[in-house]
């Protein structure tokens, strides 16, 4: 229930945390700091010299001055006004540009890093812990810019409360000096009145940020899940599933757990109860500042009595006043403000600060012009961080130069994992994997990389243009690129593409971007593999809405293409394969048979016959009445 | 509504049409906003009001030199007054914010259950599905659009207003010719700022198309299946480049916003100097002629220095409440679109016997809305031409249809103008030979089971994703027996899941997750639960590995006993247990017969059954010579 947000912290942690979040502000921008101490002193001084300026015009009023004279300093002061504006103004505008490029990076900056991580540590658990966490953290308040607004906040309270101490001094001479304890009474309660008004503020602001920040409790995360966000914040879900919920009647349901959830639920009583806090906060708020105000004018009227002091020193004074006291409890809110926004971005440092979990091997990569490289997997067993179950058990493999390679299994057999580790995604747990006789870990991973084209089952194009997509590069060669998409049987839609390899995919980035189907996409994965022209080719099971001749074209197609490279080949459609040589049955995590097609399907108590026959009894001629009669 | 390229433009409402559709929505939804809107009207127009006459009261006191009991009681009193004031304006507003920043969310509620009510063709596709996307966008969009910005706007330009007319008054009593020369200024103020909002609002897109692209390649940096490619391919630098371009083109636009600001706000300041200047001057004058005391002074320079930030707050107001309020009309554009229910006569599916037989007779079908989109879940066939043309196909009662054809034969189309999603644009489709039209659309659905190619599973327990009713008025047992049905009673007992049990990974810590298999199952129970006399299945099989595949034929021949059914699939394997075979292609019907007649007539359903089957006719021959 209680999450780290809301746990009492020890000031020295809280130090801590400003600290390390300013240290990272100024390494993004190191000229912020001095800009704004010069911007936050001038915008102190400007209203303090208006305010001398109304006291001096008042009092030359009482005492005469005639009215030339008086314009005279008005029209001086109010220019010498003007300018100190334009300065502070264009020098705001400069540091705020600044700043707002410092924001735009820091929203980039997780990104950046999750570049460098290695992929295990992207799909792991932990990770996803964080980035929960780093998600609940800023789902309320201001973000950094909550250092923004409250460093310069800060700054500015401290040059106001020390103009303010300056101009107001002659009322604490009066006080002390003239023995007018009566007005250090009002002083007292005044200062009293903040004190408890700030923290009634506080602990509003607390009531609101436990609802902020608390985790929701089992019962509500139904009710809460729902209608926030699987369904009315999902556009796609109502058209995609649209037609199951007109011909299942859902629309009952999915009402239950949409708008029914806001007349009476526990994340109502929370939200009623936010609000609360929230009236608490800004009502006790206002209720000081105008006490701040009033309050000073009150002191000065009192100090006025005695009859010793100016109309204009009135107004200066009452001016002074209340800007000392709305300076300290400001000072005050500033603080803590800083302290929130600091540990709220805490998650985000702590991810900035991730390390890398796997081997960094230094061997560089021998650059082999004949593709000679050979794989070997000895003994490997491997399990996905955060599971039980082994992926892969006790596996062992040898590729052989040049072959062609059929993975066939059930969905979880663990084909997947074994080109992941393959392309050292992953590490294993137990076992090694060599290339050419050496541990693949004391490679150089990204050398290592270079070594394998592969089109994931879930392979990812960019919302970028089309050429871009295939050389992976912001330049590329025109021809090449051509070339490959040519291979890849794009060639045809290419040439119905306007912009050519210059077409930007999706509509995410470009709206003249194009939609490319399924089918479409698949060819692209499969230039980018070409292009690549990496020893190793490896096509992990299309998408499997292709029919049949489509996938079996796609395979024989991209075999012809892959020449004499090494390649390997998944799909649980048996057919799709049959060009292969040769073809590993996987099983639960192992290697359960290996050999060519007529080798393994005379096995007729093996996985592969079973899965052969599961497909084959509906096209032979016999078996067939047997079954469709029950 | 033809298909175009054209941006569609729902109907304009005046902004004060969209004020009231609000308060009849909050009336509605959460009153108590309502009544802090207008509290903090009021008080947030007097509050100001007090705070410059507080110098004045004190300086009058001072200057006539009354007693310390009548400071203390006058002053003090005008302090809790304050006080008062400034802490319940504070109290609605910030009492207010969450009841109404949440009712986006309602909204978005409201128009995510009208998205399943509209026909189904349209939520689909086309401008309204454009529509939906835009109402929903500018809700989530932040404070100043939609919703929000339509309450905080409205309450920030009544209290303007409010003050404008306050301050005027006061203003006024010292003379009005001041109050004349003020209107004025604020007046070319006004043109100022106008004419800085139109140019900012040409930058406005710029600066949309920025984050746009910002966003997007942050999404592709963070996209957890694409960090895959980005490791093996070695995409860092190439998607670092593009960040760069990113945030260069934002960094332009912001310094475009920044330039033209900065002459705007230079001349403002320049024309409140001179109004300061001039208030001076006047003030002064009047000062000096004795007519004019300290306290009203400095009233009345307060009034003058003041009076044009009600004018600047006017105006923002309203050009935010511009902005909102055409948010507002995609809102009401959707909510006012015609349901389904009124399609469809009055007849009772009762009278029907079963099983049923249902008749497509010269049927024609074309796609209103074509979206080169690709989109999922519209059939390959989306090029806006008809997708049938007088078409003519019976299905007898109890008759078992197998559907075959390659990608964007029509085959997904058909179904859904099967089941009553798609109407037909010619041509009539019957059930027991009576049109379909004459019963109601919701009473027709009750009519069919279908299985779509995409599994949907709610967030809820089993019992809810079965029956899709809420859990009062699910039947547990006939849940169970369902599961039992479909071939997944015993599966879900050895992992102890029951009809209770959450599914998906969202909701619950301990949730159930199942195969790709056992969600299709899932889906075959769940068409069982319904029991509809006619049973549709649409590719159900292609992400399922062979034996899985097998499993889910299996109990879809069990299950079709005494219903009219109709089965697609690639794979010509499922025909083989169908009593006819159609054979599609273009929306035509190219061949049809049962699969004995088919081979024997050795058209085009004999080659392709004779492609997909040679591997395993070959195997077939090896295993039976080795076995």
């Amino acid at each position: 229930m209680e999450t780290e947000l809301l746990r009492k912290l020890p000031l020295k942690q809280h130090v801590k945390n400003i600290k390390k979040i300013l240290k990272l502000v100024y390494k993004l921008d190191s000229k912020y700091f001095k800009v704004t101490v010069l911007v936050q002193m001038m915008s102190a001084v400007q209203p303090y010299l208006a305010l001398i300026l109304s006291a001096y015009v008042l009092d030359g009023l009482s005492e005469g001055k005639d009215f030339s004279q008086l314009m005279t300093v008005v029209s001086i002061s109010l220019i010498t006004i003007l300018l100190i504006h334009y300065l502070r103004y264009a020098m705001n505008e400069w540091m705020n540009a600044r700043w707002q490029n410092t924001l735009r990076m820091y929203g980039c900056i997780t990104q950046i890093r999750i570049l460098d991580l290695d992929f295990s540590r992207i799909d792991s658990p932990e990770m996803k812990e964080i980035q929960d966490r780093i998600r609940s953290d800023n789902q309320w308040g201001p973000g950094l810019n909550g250092i923004y607004w409250h460093l310069n906040n800060l700054v500015l309270q401290c040059f106001r409360l020390v103009g303010a101490i300056i101009l107001a001094a002659p009322v604490a001479g009066y006080m002390v000096e003239g023995g007018h304890y009566e007005i250090l009474a009002v002083f007292g309660v005044l200062v009293i009145i903040i004190a408890v008004g700030q923290h009634i503020v506080a602990l509003c602001r607390k009531k609101v940020h436990y609802h902020q920040f608390s985790t929701i409790r089992e019962e509500e995360k139904e009710e809460r899940y729902c209608f926030s966000w699987e369904f009315a914040n999902n556009e796609a879900f109502a058209y995609q599933y649209g037609k199951d919920i007109r011909i299942y009647h859902s629309y009952d349901l999915l009402k239950r757990w949409t708008t029914e959830v806001f007349g009476h639920s526990a994340f109502r009583r929370r939200i009623l109860d936010m609000s609360k806090g929230w009236a608490g906060e800004f009502g006790f708020s206002g209720m000081l500042s105008s006490a701040a105000s009033g309050g000073a004018y009150l002191m000065v009227a009192l100090v006025a009595l005695g009859g010793t002091v100016t109309v204009g020193s009135v107004l200066q004074l009452a001016g002074a006043l209340s800007g000392l006291f709305s300076a300290l409890y400001e000072i005050v809110n500033a603080v803590s403000g800083l302290a929130q926004t600091a540990r709220q971005q805490m998650s985000t440092l702590e991810f900035l600060e991730l390390e890398d979990e796997m081997y960094k091997g230094k061997l560089p990569m021998e650059k082999r012009s004949d593709g000679q490289y050979q794989v070997e997997f000895r003994n490997v067993s491997f399990k996905y961080p955060g599971t039980e179950n082994w992926a892969l058990k006790d596996f062992s493999l040898k590729l052989t130069v040049g072959e062609k390679l059929a993975i066939v299994g059930m969905n979880g057999s663990g084909k997947t994992t074994m080109i992941k580790l393959l392309c050292r995604l992953y590490d294993p747990q137990e076992g090694e994997i060599l290339l050419n006789g050496v541990d693949i870990r004391k490679f150089k991973q990204d050398e290592y990389c270079r070594l394998f084209s592969v089109v994931f089952q879930d392979y990812t194009l960019f919302p970028f243009p089309l050429g871009e997509n295939v050389a992976v590069s912001e330049e590329y060669e025109m021809g090449k690129v051509e070339q490959c998409l040519e291979d890849a049987d794009f060639g045809e839609r290419l040439r119905n593409l306007e912009k050519g390899v210059n077409t930007y995919l999706y509509k995410d980035y470009d709206d003249n971007g194009v939609e490319i189907s399924g089918g479409e996409a698949q060819k692209i994965a499969i230039a980018r593999a070409v292009y690549k022209d990496a020893p190793f080719i490896l096509l992990d099971e299309p998408t499997a809405a292709l029919d049949p001749l489509a996938e079996y074209e796609i395979y024989t197609n991209f075999d012809r293409i892959a020449g004499e490279k090494t390649a390997i080949y998944i799909s649980h459609r048996l057919s799709s394969c049959r060009f292969c040589e040769k073809i590993a049955v996987f099983h639960e995590g192992r290697l359960l048979q290996l050999g060519s097609h007529e080798e393994l399907v005379a096995d007729k108590s093996g996985k592969y016959y079973e899965m052969w026959a599961a497909q084959a009894q509906y096209y032979r001629e016999k078996g067939i009445e047997g079954l469709a009669l029950d | 509504m033809e298909a175009t390229n054209k941006e569609f433009i729902p109907k304009h409402y005046s902004i004060l049409s969209d004020i009231l559709f609000y308060v009849r929505f909050l009336g509605r939804e959460e009153p108590v906003v309502l009544v802090f809107s207008v509290m903090q009207i009021l008080l947030g127009a007097l509050a100001p009001l007090l705070g410059i006459w507080l110098p004045k009261l004190t300086l009058d006191m001072v200057e006539q030199g009354v007693t310390l009991t009548r400071v203390v009681t006058v002053l003090g009193g005008f302090v809790l007054l304050m006080m008062v004031f400034s802490g319940l304006s504070g109290a609605v507003h910030g009492g207010k914010y969450m009841l109404y920043n949440i009712q986006r969310d309602n909204m978005m509620g409201i128009l995510f259950l009208k998205s399943l009510r509209i026909k189904y063709e349209d939520a689909e596709a086309g401008e309204n599905k454009k529509i939906y996307g835009k109402a929903c966008y500018s809700l989530r969009a932040g404070e100043s659009r939609a919703l929000n910005g339509m309450v905080s706007n409205s309450v920030d330009l009544f209290v303007n207003v409010l003050s404008f007319a306050l301050y005027s008054t006061v203003i006024g009593t010292l003379s009005w010719w001041i109050l004349g020369v003020l209107i004025v200024l604020s007046l070319m103020d006004y043109a100022l700022y106008m004419s800085l909002i139109r140019r900012q609002e040409a930058f406005r897109d710029e600066d949309a198309l920025g984050w746009k692209h910002l966003f997007c390649v942050r999404g592709s940096m963070m996209n957890p299946g694409g960090a895959k490619d980005v490791k093996i391919f070695g995409m860092k630098h190439w998607l670092l480049k593009r960040l760069n371009v990113a945030l260069k083109e934002l960094e332009v636009v912001q310094e475009k916003y920044r330039r033209n600001g900065m002459f705007h706000f230079s001349i403002v300041r320049l024309l409140s100097t001179f109004r300061d200047l001039g208030a001076y001057a006047w003030l002064l004058y009047q000062a000096v002629q004795g007519e004019l005391s300290a306290g009203d002074f400095v009233l009345y320079f307060g009034a003058i220095t003041g009076f044009s930030e009600f004018v600047t707050g006017i105006m923002w107001s309203v050009a935010n409440l511009r902005g909102a309020a055409n948010d507002t009309d995609y809102i009401r554009a959707y909510l006012e679109l015609p349901e389904e229910d009124r399609i469809g006569g009055t007849r009772h599916i009762e009278e029907l016997v079963k099983p049923l037989s249902i008749e497509f007779r010269d049927v024609s079908f074309a796609y209103k809305y074509w979206e080169n989109d690709g989109a999922e879940g519209v059939d390959g066939n989306q090029d806006g031409k008809s997708v049938f043309r007088h078409f003519n196909l019976c299905i007898h009662p109890g008759e078992k249809v197998a559907l075959v054809g390659v990608n964007g034969a029509g085959k997904t189309t058909l179904v859904k103008l099967l089941c009553g999603l798609y109407d037909p644009d010619e041509g009539q489709i019957l059930i027991n030979g009576i049109d379909r039209n004459e019963f109601p659309r919701e009473e027709l659905y009750k009519l069919f089971s279908v299985i779509f190619q995409e599994t949907m599973i709610l967030p809820f327990t089993v019992g809810e994703n079965i029956s899709l009713a809420r859990w009062e008025r699910v039947d547990e047992q006939k849940t169970w027996s369902c599961l039992e049905k479909a071939g997944l009673g015993e599966i879900f007992r050895e992992k102890g899941i029951g009809v209770r049990s959450y599914l998906t990974r969202q909701m619950m810590d301990k949730r159930v997750e199942l195969s790709g298999g056992q969600n299709q199952k899932l889906m075959l129970a769940r068409a069982l639960y319904k029991d509809a006399p006619v049973l549709v299945l649409d590719e159900p099989t292609a992400a399922l590995d062979p034996i899985a595949e097998s499993q889910v034929y299996d109990s879809y021949r069990k299950h079709t006993e005494g219903k009219t059914a109709l089965f697609i699939s690639h794979r010509l394997a499922s025909t083989r247990f169908s009593d006819r075979i159609v054979l599609l292609e273009d929306g035509r019907i190219l061949e049809m017969g049962s699969h004995e007649e088919l081979m024997g007539a050795d058209g085009p359903y004999a080659r392709m059954f004779a492609v997909q089957s040679s591997y395993y006719a070959e195997g077939q021959e090896d295993s039976e010579k080795t076995g």
